[in-house]
């Protein structure tokens, strides 16, 4: 059973076709890269895995589950068995790195001493124990996008959608962020990487889904970047 | 539960400090309006006493000649007494009259030797008239006036005269749709001014909301702590505004004071000081809770 399922996706933002009839699948504790030019509905993918936007025709499947029959309570509930890694890190402003920790475990429902056990040891996992804190303005973008990842991992996801999360950064912490990725990905998260960054492609050896105008143009195992 | 709660509290309570310069101007325009409300609310309250006292001191007043027997003025008395619109008469004897005139002209010894020479009490008994309410009193000047006893009187004296009682109830019907309307329309722009400024609050705050929707939460996850801001201002607010009315009543009431002698603004401030409390705290949390419930419903649809 896949754990993600794109069943003839279309999406369409006025009139205009963003993604024409999309089919694929991804596996548990698969590593997927979604590739393709600026604006060819990368994010639109990953924003309709968490019903951010519905699609205009088709069915996605979660965990074998129409998440278009979803109502909002099944979304929280969705959403907290996908993590998501954004290039704009999307991190609560006025909280401290272990506080954005703390708030992910606290809308999952755990308690206060497994936020107080677990949350540092994520931190200690991305090398940020030191500034568990400081607030995201206070951090590197290498450091706060390490911090969104320790977030998407608090829920004990079993995918995480990382949506160009090395956009923003230098080709240092743009390898740190992907080791880390990969390191979680071993330790059985599936992971969808949105990225146009030709060189972490052809590096990772994963499977790469390629896309252009809207389709899916390639779909290989141990993929490289050729648009 | 304890639990949620406990987070619930700390978390509106970091979004207060953490985000104090948002917190204070949402606070200040509660205090604003909650200042507002309250002073119209205390004016119109102390200007509807200010109309019962006058209301209160008005009556007629029914001279008898002096060669009425006061057996007949009594027996008039007793029969009026049986009006339906009459709610008092007191019978004052031509003695008591005389001793209420010398008391009041105690200072002025010209009215004192006059009385002197005269010899005897030049003054008439009479019968002072209260009727049960203020549209009553041109009714029972008629009726007095038709009387089987008219010929039996001096004059008939509305102390406030008629155009006074017309002006008095005109003036307390023109307050009371008055201070409706006002307390209406106050309430209408405070309510918006508060609504505004929080629903500005939240807006600058959208994104965190946005996130917070990202990462799994349910909407009453977030509503809560943002609901229990909005209510810890009101009650802030409320304390504040309490603050500055005290001095603000302390100085106004004795200048409104030496206008009008019947209204004392400090008076009634005092007397109902918890009552207004309550009512300026329990609006301050409603308005709080009600425009962050408002504001942020929008964000809320991610």
């Amino acid at each position: 059973m896949p754990l993600v399922c794109f069943k003839n996706v279309s999406k369409a933002y006025n009139g205009s076709l963003i993604l024409d009839n999309i089919t694929f699948e991804v596996k548990s504790g698969e590593f997927v890269s979604l590739v393709g030019r600026s604006g060819v509905g990368k994010t639109t993918i990953l924003k309709m895995l968490i019903k951010e936007e519905p699609p205009t025709k088709g069915r996605i499947f979660f965990d074998d589950k129409d998440i278009n029959k979803f109502k909002p309570r099944d979304v929280t509930f969705l959403r907290r068995k996908i993590g998501m890694v954004f290039q704009d890190f999307k991190l609560l402003s006025n909280r401290t790195a272990y506080e954005n920790v703390a708030f992910a475990m606290e809308v999952a429902g755990y308690s206060n001493q497994a936020i107080k056990k677990d949350a540092p040891e994520l931190l200690k996992l991305v090398n940020l124990e030191e500034r568990a804190d400081n607030f995201p303005h206070q951090l590197s973008a290498g450091e706060r996008q390490r911090v969104v990842i320790c977030r998407a991992l608090a829920q004990r996801p079993e995918l995480i959608l990382a949506d160009e999360p090395t956009g923003d950064l230098d080709p240092i912490n743009t390898w740190e962020i992907i080791k880390l990725l990969m390191k979680i990905n071993e330790l059985g998260t599936a992971i969808i990487l949105a990225t146009h960054d030709k060189e972490v492609i052809n590096t990772l050896g994963k499977r790469v889904i390629s896309l252009d105008k809207g389709k899916i143009i390639r779909d290989e195992e141990e993929g490289k970047y050729l648009i | 539960m304890f639990v949620v709660i406990k987070r619930v509290f700390r978390t509106a309570w970091q979004g207060l400090t953490r985000n104090s310069w948002l917190s204070f101007t949402c606070i200040a325009m509660l205090t604003i309006s909650l200042i507002i409300l309250s002073s119209i609310f205390i004016f119109n309250s102390a200007s509807n006493e200010l109309i019962n006292v006058l209301k209160e001191k008005m009556d007629i007043s029914i001279y008898f000649q002096r060669n009425v027997p006061e057996e007949d003025i009594l027996r008039i008395r007793d029969d009026l007494i049986g009006n339906e619109k009459i709610a008092k008469i007191e019978y004052i004897s031509q003695e008591e009259a005389l001793k209420i005139f010398e008391e009041k002209s105690s200072r002025n010894p010209a009215i004192k030797k006059a009385l002197e020479e005269l010899g005897e009490n030049p003054l008439a008994a009479s019968l002072n008239i209260k009727a049960k309410d203020t549209k009553y009193y041109t009714e029972i000047i008629d009726e007095v006036n038709n009387s089987a006893f008219k010929d039996k009187l001096i004059t008939i004296d509305l102390m406030e005269n008629q155009r006074v009682v017309e002006r008095i109830d005109a003036l307390s019907t023109g307050i009371k749709l008055g201070s409706i309307l006002v307390i209406l329309i106050a309430a209408f722009l405070s309510v918006l001014i508060s609504f505004n400024t929080i629903r500005m609050a939240i807006y600058s705050l959208k994104g965190e909301i946005e996130i917070m929707k990202l990462v799994g939460a349910s909407n009453w996850f977030i509503r809560g702590p943002f609901l229990l801001e909005g209510a810890i201002q009101g009650i802030i607010a409320s304390c504040v505004a309490i603050l500055i009315l005290i001095p603000l009543v302390m100085w106004g009431s004795p200048r409104i004071g030496s206008f009008i002698s019947e209204i004392s603004i400090s008076l009634y401030f005092w007397s109902y000081f918890w009552y207004i409390l309550l009512y300026q705290t329990l609006f301050g949390v409603f308005l709080g809770i009600v425009s962050s419930f408002w504001a942020m419903n929008k964000y809320l649809k991610v």
